[in-house]
């Protein structure tokens, strides 16, 4: 895992590092004085006992000066993790950043084949655990090492004896870090996957309550989602058992140490020259041992921190290295045509759903694909808007190649209603704008009015302004809302597929009719087998037709 | 099947969740209680330790002393760390469990929802609920949980054990700890406000992460990806923000306890020194002096863990106050509509009038319908076809008088209705698992008999998947037409009595609906059918026509129609010529 991991982190950390020289300044200052400061407190400790041993009074200075460097060490920890928390908050930044600039480079397929759910967790959950990674992770473990360092010179400064053994003990102790943190890995990710079906999960209910409410499958919604829940349980479990030994063992280790050299400390001369210290070294002493190991325990929290994280890297590391959308594009034809040039696709290439197929619409023409279901018609269109591209062949949407065209003269270009609205949260407005401050409010009038949907926009309490909301509009009003958004931008071609499907008679009439309106003056390509009366004389081209073997 | 879940009984409140989990709570009591009362050992032995060196120094004590002290030492480090170790998992095991009931209990909310509890949630907001807020709710329950002992027994246990050395030093040095809680609760509302802002931003950020993908192909297929990334960014930023600032607020508490709480170091290191110097109240040896020290400066840390207690409950009430509305009683229908036989029955409706609010849309609707029958409902432009329908899923306010069987269908309950009807509108609303557990969701049922008499069968053959193969996001790997297939396959597989079905054909091509009307003839004996469609190509064969016009309707044969109603002759008359032109 350590190999694919690696450039992500080295990528994120030196851009924050270049990008905030001040942070990272700051933090590497914050992290020096907060070892420095610790170091302290013990030193006066010793002081004190070794005066109380010799019968000297403690002046109330020297009590003063304990208390000083006490706050003063707090005070540097809490500036250190401040510093790495805000560092902290600046990678997961950058990388959740790169996530979403990630999204407009994928082929609109990863769409189609993942669930959103899923794709979003990485975004939530996984960016989380890269926040940790860094925050609770690597920053605060280069942190605690110096700590480490610096507490076993300063043991070895009083206690050679002492030094040695804590330097034996701490790889016996890495290594049994090491297993914990492997089994807790494992864990880790098994809980990662968990919660992303329960994520998954929740969303989906509320889209489909009508059905599970009819069907009465509220019970079997709710064994699905135990089913998820308890594989992330039963994760769970596993990694807090370890959690729950790992402590313990170290704590009792340190007892260990102590135990060991005061038991040498007190053998007398023999080892006096090396375990040799005076009561305040062995008050000092019992103080540091137990400051090692805290550090030495956080290292083993933030390895662990680091290897759930690792699970998130993972899941991100994969999410950016998803095949790009990189289209091999075809020259623009000699006029504004919409064709197919003896062009194969699958969404498998080895199983073509459209083999060889060409056609060629003129600009202006109407035209209605037709075949049964399973046939391609949908294909067809996702081939002309340039999501997909075929294996073979060659397809133009106006005369260019529709993966070319740039995003800003798409709308200008086409506009596409399918059978479901694409409701996304904001106003009225933004569902035909799509936040695009460049299509003003007459736009957005004339379209209203070209889909017959202008009183009903009028009749909503703050007209445009009216937040979307799932109970607003009916189904046919949300086709006709589809059709003002296709229309924003007074596009040349139409590309309309099964619009009126699963529409009541009366809904249907009202969205052939705002087709009539719009159709004028545009090139339009349907698939339906009734909208031929609202556009006018049509011609057919039937997608799949010699495929007898599957009817 | 699995053993069923126990629901938490007052699942609104946080105590309903510590009633649940006794037993656990029992062994972190006890293991907690001699753990935390067992801590005070660490800095009692270790002033021992160093006494015995000062003694051995002085020749009032001999190696073997040290030996049997160090070697005790350790073995009751061991045993308090051993109790500490099973106290951790039980405490862990604790926060597991409620945080599986907390989510059981709001999915089970969630899947039985009041007709408007939802609607005024976005998706975004309510996921951040489902899932980060059960998270920090059982966190702070568990860290509450965990300070009980680790803070509230450990910090009775140290200031009995100090005062025994020297109560005069005790009170003087702790008088600065409830100093030290008053200036934390002056910090306090400026971490809730910090933490709420955070949890704002992060409910934003969640909503536009959640819009950004939902909604990607419609971005790009209008060029608005770029746009709503930078829309993102804008989030990202603030979120960074809000979370630097909460962080910071949290983090500032636990250096100011400490500064407060540890004046008394200064008081124990000037009268502690007194003590052993002879000087002072009470006459000590290095061990007490050490040990006080040490067992003082364990409580001060203590004390600043206080307030991480403090926190953590308020982070937890901040995430709980936001779930709390959805943590209703469960509803623990424990009945499966599947185990019924289907009692053929059927359908009257006499003089019924209904509408989308009032029912004043349609007027003196009467027909009958009998098992082993298909009757077909078709109207004119805006007729309200799919009103009637959905009177029987009861969506629909209707007066008159419609009887089932024997029964009048008013006076029938949510059960009963469940068990007669089956319900097909016009969503496909497909669940993310496999083919067949969308036909069966979770029934007995034959999802492969279902399949083939869908005509699934032979897309799944061409498209070489197998019925336990995935369908996609809400069937996403799925054509329109396949999805509605599917979506008739569950509604075949679940057919009650009387089977409604609004407008199947609407994404099935012709050749499919040959297919699917004959299979329903077929294996439709016991069940009475109900097709609303404007399709009329199937309805000479239907038994009867309820056709819709002027706000009332006609029930009669297809031929009777065809003669009585104009209206309905040249809907069907045009549709079979405009139906032909399509077929060749």
């Amino acid at each position: 895992m350590k190999t694919e991991t690696n450039p992500l982190l080295r990528r994120t950390l030196g851009g924050v590092v270049r990008a905030h020289k001040g942070l990272t300044f700051g933090v590497c200052a914050a992290i020096a004085a907060s070892v420095a400061t610790a170091l302290i407190p013990p030193l006066v400790l010793e002081r004190v006992v070794n005066r109380l041993a010799a019968r000297q009074a403690i002046p109330f200075a020297l009590a003063l000066l304990y208390f000083a460097c006490v706050v003063i060490a707090d005070l540097c920890e809490s500036l250190q993790n401040a510093a790495i928390t805000i560092f902290g908050q600046k990678m997961t930044h950058g990388i959740r950043s790169a996530l979403f600039a990630k999204l407009s480079r994928l082929p609109a397929d990863y769409f189609h084949t993942h669930q959103s759910g899923v794709t979003a967790s990485i975004f939530t959950n996984d960016g989380d655990a890269i926040d940790i990674l860094y925050s609770d992770g690597v920053v605060s473990m280069i942190a605690d090492s110096f700590k480490l360092i610096a507490i076993l010179a300063v043991i070895f400064t009083r206690s050679k004896g002492l030094g040695l053994i804590v330097l034996a003990v701490t790889p016996l102790l890495f290594l049994f870090t090491r297993w914990c943190q492997r089994r807790t890995g494992a864990a880790q990710l098994d809980n990662r996957r968990a919660i992303a079906k329960v994520n998954n999960h929740v969303p989906e209910t509320l889209k489909c309550l009508r059905m599970i409410r009819l069907f009465h499958a509220e019970r079997h919604m709710e064994d699905t989602y135990d089913g998820y829940i308890q594989e992330s349980y039963d994760a769970v479990d596993r990694a807090n058992l370890i959690d729950s030994i790992y402590s313990p063992v170290i704590l009792t280790v340190q007892a260990a140490v102590v135990a060991f050299m005061m038991i040498f400390a007190a053998r007398g001369r023999a080892a006096s020259a090396f375990f040799g210290i005076s009561v305040g070294s062995a008050v000092a002493m019992i103080a540091y041992v137990g400051q090692i190991f805290s550090p030495l325990e956080n290292i083993g929290m933030e390895i662990q921190n680091i290897q759930a994280a690792a699970a998130a890297v993972h899941h991100i590391s994969e999410f950016l290295a998803e095949p790009e959308w990189a289209p091999a594009l075809t020259p623009p034809a000699a006029e504004a045509i919409t064709a197919f040039d003896h062009l194969t696709f699958g969404y498998d290439p080895a199983q073509p759903v459209l083999k060889d197929l060409s056609f060629t619409v003129r600009p202006g023409e109407r035209v209605t694909f037709v075949g049964r279901t399973g046939a391609g018609k949908s294909t067809v269109f996702r081939l002309l808007t340039g999501l997909y591209t075929p294996q073979a062949g060659r397809v133009w949407l106006g005369g260019q190649c529709p993966a070319g065209i740039a995003p800003e003269a798409r709308r200008s270009l086409y506009g596409c209603v399918s059978q479901h609205f694409d409701l996304v949260p904001g106003t009225v407005r933004d569902q035909i704008t799509l936040f695009d401050p460049s299509c003003g409010d007459d736009a957005v009038i004339r379209a209203l009015h070209l889909a017959g949907l202008d009183d009903t926009v009028a009749g909503l309490p703050d007209g445009l302004d009216t937040p979307m909301g799932p109970g607003l509009f009916s189904k046919g009003q949300l086709q006709l809302l589809a059709i003002a958004r296709a229309l924003a931008a007074d596009p040349k071609i139409l590309l309309l597929d099964e619009i009126t499907a699963g529409l009541d008679a009366e809904t249907e009439a009202r969205v052939l009719q705002a087709i009539q309106a719009s159709a004028k003056g545009r090139t339009v390509l349907s698939i339906s087998h009734r909208l031929s009366r609202a556009v006018g004389k049509t011609r057919i081209i039937e997608i799949g037709a010699d495929d007898s073997d599957l009817n | 099947m699995k053993q069923r879940r126990s629901f938490i009984r007052q699942p609104d409140r946080i105590a309903s969740y510590f009633k649940s989990e006794v037993p656990v709570l029992i062994i972190v009591t006890i293991s907690g209680l001699i753990y935390n009362i067992g801590m005070v050992a660490g800095p009692y032995f270790e002033g021992r330790l160093a006494q015995c060196l000062y003694d051995i120094f002085h020749h009032r004590a001999i190696w073997r002393d040290m030996v049997t002290l160090a070697l005790c030492y350790v073995a009751v480090i061991g045993g308090v760390q051993a109790m500490r170790a099973v106290k951790r998992f039980s405490v862990r095991r604790f926060a597991n469990n409620v945080s599986r009931n907390m989510r059981h209990c709001l999915y089970n909310s969630l899947v039985h929802p009041d007709a408007d509890t939802l609607k005024d949630e976005s998706l975004g907001s309510l996921l951040t609920k489902a899932i980060a807020d059960v998270d920090a709710c059982t966190e702070g329950m568990r860290k509450f949980t965990t300070e009980l002992f680790d803070t509230g027994v450990v910090m009775i246990a140290y200031i009995v054990m100090l005062a025994r050395y020297d109560w005069r030093l005790t009170i003087l040095a702790c008088l600065f700890t409830p100093l030290a809680y008053f200036a934390a609760d002056r910090l306090k509302a400026r971490v809730t406000a910090a933490n709420a802002a955070y949890k704002q931003s992060e409910s934003a950020l969640n909503g536009v992460t959640m819009d950004r993908i939902d909604h990607a192909v419609t971005y790009r297929l209008y060029g608005r990806e770029a746009d709503r990334n930078a829309a993102a960014e804008d989030a990202l930023s603030d979120y960074e923000k809000k979370s630097a600032r909460a962080n910071l607020y949290e983090g500032a508490t636990t250096p100011l306890y400490d500064a407060v709480a540890m004046i008394g170091a200064v008081m124990i290191l000037y009268f502690g020194a007194r003590n052993v110097a002879g000087t002072g109240w009470i006459a000590w040896n290095i061990a007490a002096f050490t040990t006080f020290l040490a067992c003082f400066t364990k409580l001060a840390v203590k004390a600043s863990h206080a307030a991480k207690l403090f926190n953590s409950v308020q982070k937890a009430s901040v995430s709980w106050k936001r779930i709390q509305p959805l943590m209703r009683e469960a509803v623990n229908d424990d009945w499966t509509v599947m185990d019924r036989p289907v009692v053929p029955v059927s359908l009257t409706f006499d003089d019924v009038a209904c509408g989308y609010r009032e029912p004043n849309f349609l007027h003196h609707i009467s027909f009958a319908a009998h098992p082993g029958e298909i009757v077909g409902i078709t109207g004119e432009i805006s007729s309200g076809k799919s009103l009637l329908g959905k009177i029987l899923i009861g969506e629909v306010p209707y007066t008159g008088t419609i009887t089932v069987g024997a029964k009048n269908f008013a006076e029938m309950d949510q059960k009963e209705r469940l068990e007669t009807f089956t319900y097909m509108g016009h969503e496909p609303e497909l669940l993310s698992t496999t083919f067949r557990d969308n036909i069966t969701l979770g029934s007995a049922v034959d999802a492969e008999n279902f399949l083939r008499r869908t005509a699934m069968d032979q897309d799944l053959s061409a498209m070489h998947r197998t019925p336990d193969s995935p369908v996609g996001a809400g069937g996403a790997m799925l054509s329109g037409g396949q999805q509605a297939r599917l979506a008739l396959a569950r509604t075949l597989a679940h057919a009650r009595a009387i089977v409604i079905l609004d407008d199947p054909f609407a994404a099935v091509d012709p050749k499919t609906e040959v297919q699917i009307f004959k299979d329903f003839r077929t294996h439709g004996k016991n069940q009475t059918l109900l097709l609303i469609s404007h399709r009329l190509a199937h309805f000479p064969e239907c038994d009867h026509v309820l056709y819709l016009h002027d706000g009332t309707g006609t029930f009669l044969t297809h031929t009777a129609m065809l003669e009585a109603e104009p209206g309905y002759r040249s809907l069907y008359l045009k549709q079979t010529l405009e139906g032909d032109r399509h077929e060749n």
